[in-house]
């Protein structure tokens, strides 16, 4: 980590010592996978209102993409600067899709018995 | 530590995006702990987003409770409102640990255990009142 040792006379025992790409790779994919979830939270709406839930389905690229951006294009050294506007992003796009979640689920279409149905 | 003279106004402001950017004491952490600290922040954004979910699904898809009407938005609605305060910690807490790997601070500890934890026993003391008053109705 310190890059002291001479890495010829002693490889990394960890991997990610000599690269941290799968560190990278490992955020990436939790990216990926919090796209999905919103994609989830925007499939579960499209049954109590049509257009709240696309709007919500339209944010799960945008999430993606913006886990993709920074990974590709800046330098190591600017992650944490990067890092903050997005993440910050994140929380007030939850905050917003709980909000309207809330308002759905107050005064939208209730299905009584949706799961008791055959 | 000068922080405990800091008002709430300015620790507040210290949670915005380009005041965490401007941050320049200390030195970058190890790549790979910036990268493990977002995936914390991510994996909590993910259980907020679940939360949600799980609210929404109570409200819109439950059959109602017997005799107690307002019983799945009383399940419901506490589940959305905490996948809010889910995110917003998830982020506060990002930023901090985030400032203490610049400084070389030990982390800070996280209150999201307290918080989930007593939101779920809570939750599950109020489903099993609305199932009992809707039994013995």
């Amino acid at each position: 980590m310190t890059g002291q040792d001479p890495p010829a006379a002693r490889p990394a025992d960890d991997p990610e010592e000599r690269d941290p790409g799968m560190a990278r790779e490992r955020t990436s994919l939790a990216w990926l996978r919090t796209a999905i979830s919103f994609a989830a939270l925007g499939g579960t709406m499209l049954k109590a209102n049509i257009v709240t839930g696309a709007i919500i389905i339209a944010v799960a690229p945008v999430v993606w993409q913006l886990g993709r951006v920074s990974r590709s294009r800046s330098g190591l050294d600017e992650l944490p600067r990067v890092g903050a506007t997005r993440l910050f992003a994140i929380a007030i796009a939850i905050v917003v899709v709980s909000l309207l979640a809330l308002v759905v689920a107050i005064f939208g279409p209730a299905d009584p018995g949706a799961l008791s149905r055959r | 530590m000068n922080r405990v003279h800091r008002s709430w106004r300015s620790r507040l402001s210290d949670l915005l995006p380009h005041r965490v950017t401007q941050d320049a004491d200390g030195t970058d952490p190890d790549p790979r702990f910036t990268f493990a600290n977002e995936r914390t922040f991510l994996a909590w954004s993910r259980t907020a987003l679940a939360l949600v979910v799980a609210g929404l699904a109570v409200v819109q898809l439950l059959p109602p409770f017997p005799g107690v009407p307002a019983g799945r938005h009383l399940l419901g609605l506490p589940l959305i409102a905490l996948g809010a305060v889910v995110a917003v910690v998830a982020y506060v807490e990002w930023v901090r640990s985030q400032r203490a790997m610049r400084r070389g601070e030990p982390l800070p500890g996280s209150v999201m255990p307290w918080i989930l934890s007593f939101a779920i026993a809570g939750m599950a003391v109020a489903a099993a009142a609305v199932l009992l008053a809707s039994a013995l109705r």
